[in-house]
């Protein structure tokens, strides 16, 4: 159990930046996810909180002590891979015992055959055998810990390299997407044990992922990186409510935060297009000239055209997905502000529940929820508070 | 996993019969060795020549071993091949390895500069190390064998090694760096056991340069008590006569022995070693 603080933290590879100038206060026991797409730093971060990669400038704290000139090994961290990174010659259980193993390694353990009584020795001493029995029960692999590795299925693979993380009692775990090489289910099966895992045994978690669903399940809370740079650093709900930025706006929900054009008019509305919206009282006065108005897809709803001072449009698409429908509304006179992909500049996304009867064609109006609207600058992208 | 991409095919009779052939190609010396060693001496030359053994001919064995030194040769051959694989592959496992995962200055020049060494022939290396030797006193010595064949079996060992290292996913290394192993635990816990297969093919090759290594052991040996099995066994064909059933049956004995190491290791060379580690 411990707390974990990065000052400054910044990596370079040459004259490439991976990681620029992060700081991150973590508490004990917390559950800190570093989310991103491929390639903006998160798993370099977490290699460089391993030790697995040298930090350039900054600092890494456990507690109150400084790590990041220290060898992994000597960090007290335990680190799950992608790739499982089992020892394919050894069993399960020699897998799981073997950190142990290693606090208590001699040179003479290279001794061939001194080395194997040895290594047998402490595998079957009683704390170590019972240690790594309890963990293996907790982790159902009892059965397996005599079989080799190439034995298991992927997720008994991951779960036996989270045993070999879970018996060292580490002050801090590090996962780097363990649960990208799974299937759906399993997927969804090991992130439940994973968060029953994290509230068993304590301990702050370190967790790197692109996938927005788990960051958002299991973190309290949440770094989102992009380009090497943390972007927001909140909880879940935080993130979502109130993305700082457009990135982060556009980066959490499924389908993300539709993102309009907008000019102010006066202190207390907003005009988009030809349509003028009233802003609810915590909006006021934050709009001046253009700005771009975020607002999640479920806080739009369809209602009829003959509603005055909407916005209206034509359906471009409807996607049923079972217990809600989302609607592709190709708007009339307003363009969106969505710099992150090539679609089309008028069209936004609506959820609606239940299975929508609308066809493409169809003319809709939308009634927006103002109340949970955000206001971004349009220059900067940054959210209006 | 190719291993069982073809264990699946059925042996056809095509199949079959080519391997009998390439068999037959292969065996047929041996098999001709074996019966001109049990062909009394009269016989050797008629025609039509023998084409089974005499089985009433053993003595010529039991010769081989009292009358002559043959259990020495042996004894000397396998020093100095058993000296030159362990010293071969000690000495070869950590350039190997460096060669795999270091990045540091020179390494392309040193990686070539290996094969530089195999590109000379032994004969032409033969005055200036015997002129060396003598110096060091290495001379008349098996060490010194042994030293010369492992400078020739360390490149060709080196890089098989590296290319055995190249397949170990590195991740395994950095999950043994986390669980507390220094570098050079992980070389010989971690990554020497997923590189045996590799490890057992180049104690193959070491063995049997040094086992069937002639022009060296010619050279550098002159005491009769320290020759080497392959020198002994060309010392056969003299100058006026040559008993050729002996030399077969030492040349039988004088095989028999590398086969069984080969037998011996073969076991090791098996893929799939690294399966069951990272997600394939």
């Amino acid at each position: 159990m411990a707390s974990l603080t990065l000052k400054g933290v910044t990596k370079t590879f040459g004259s490439f930046t991976a990681i620029r100038d992060v700081n991150l206060d973590v508490a004990d026991g917390e559950f800190l996810v570093l989310l991103g797409p491929s390639g903006c730093g998160k798993s370099t971060l977490l290699r460089m909180l391993a030790g697995l990669e040298t930090v350039t400038t900054g600092e890494i704290h456990v507690d109150a002590k400084r790590v990041d000139d220290l060898p992994p090994s000597a960090r007290d961290m335990a680190f799950v891979f992608q790739s499982y990174a089992l020892y394919p010659h050894m069993t399960v259980r020699r897998n799981i015992t073997f950190p142990l193993i290693m606090r208590q390694f001699r040179w003479w353990f290279h001794v061939p055959v001194l080395g194997y009584f040895a290594k047998r020795r402490i595998e079957r001493s009683p704390e170590v055998r019972d240690l790594v029995e309890s963990t293996a029960h907790t982790l159902a692999l009892t059965k397996m810990l005599d079989r080799l590795p190439k034995t298991l299925s992927g997720g008994q693979r991951q779960r036996v390299a989270l045993g070999r993380a879970m018996v060292r009692k580490p002050q801090v775990f590090l996962m780097d997407e363990p649960l990208s090489n799974l299937d759906a289910k399993l997927r969804t099966a090991m992130r439940a044990e994973l968060i029953s895992l994290h509230r068993n045994v304590g301990g702050t978690f370190v967790y790197v992922t692109h996938d927005q669903v788990e960051a958002m399940t299991m973190g309290t809370r949440i770094a989102l990186m992009r380009d090497g740079v943390v972007q927001q650093f909140a909880t879940a709900r935080d993130i979502y409510s109130s993305p700082i930025n457009t990135y982060v706006a556009r980066f959490i929900g499924t389908p993300p935060m539709n993102l309009l054009e907008a000019q102010a008019d006066g202190p207390t509305r907003l005009r988009i297009g030809q349509t003028i919206l009233d802003l609810p009282a915590p909006l006021h006065g934050l709009a001046t000239g253009a700005v771009t108005l975020g607002i999640r897809p479920t806080a739009l709803s369809i209602t009829d055209t003959s509603h005055p001072a909407t916005l209206t449009g034509a359906v471009a698409l409807v996607e049923h997905i079972g217990a809600e429908s989302l609607i592709a509304l190709k708007l009339d006179g307003a363009r969106n502000a969505h710099d992150d992909l090539d679609g089309p500049r008028d069209q936004i996304m609506i959820t609606v529940p239940g299975y929508s009867e609308l066809r493409s064609g169809d003319r809709v109006s939308l009634s927006l929820d103002m109340n949970e609207a955000v206001l971004f600058s349009a220059d900067t992208g940054k959210r209006l508070i | 996993m190719s291993a069982e991409d073809t264990s699946g095919q059925t042996a056809g009779p095509l199949r079959i019969a080519t391997v009998v052939v390439v068999l037959m190609a292969a065996l047929f010396p041996l098999y001709w060795m074996f019966v001109t060693s049990l062909t009394p001496s009269a016989a050797l030359f008629s025609v039509p020549p023998r084409v089974v053994p005499d089985l009433t001919q053993w003595s010529v064995y039991a010769e081989a071993f009292f009358e002559i030194p043959v259990r020495v040769w042996l004894i000397n051959s396998a020093i100095v091949a058993g000296g030159t694989t362990v010293l071969s592959l000690g000495l070869a496992i950590f350039p190997a390895y460096a060669l795999s995962r270091f990045r540091f200055a020179g390494k392309g020049p040193f990686a070539l500069g290996l094969f530089a060494t195999q590109m000379l022939p032994e004969a032409m290396l033969v005055v200036p190390l015997y002129a060396i030797f003598g110096q060091l006193h290495l001379l008349n010595t098996l060490v010194g064998l042994i030293l010369a064949n492992t400078a020739f079996a360390v490149p060709v060992i080196t890089w098989i090694l590296k290319g055995a290292i190249d397949g170990v996913p590195t991740e395994i290394e950095e999950a043994a760096r986390v669980d507390g192993c220094s570098r050079i635990t992980i070389v010989l816990s971690i990554v020497l056991p997923l590189v045996a297969p590799s490890l057992a093919a180049a104690a193959v090759i070491a063995f049997f340069h040094g086992w069937n290594e002639y022009v060296f052991a010619q050279t550098l040996i002159s005491d009769d008590k320290l020759r080497t099995a392959s020198v002994g066994l060309a010392g056969f064909v003299g100058e006026l006569s040559t008993p050729v059933h002996s030399v077969m049956a030492v040349g039988i004995i004088y095989t028999l022995p590398a086969v069984i190491f080969y037998l011996f290791v073969q076991r090791f060379i098996v893929a799939g070693m690294i399966a069951g580690s990272v997600k394939g």
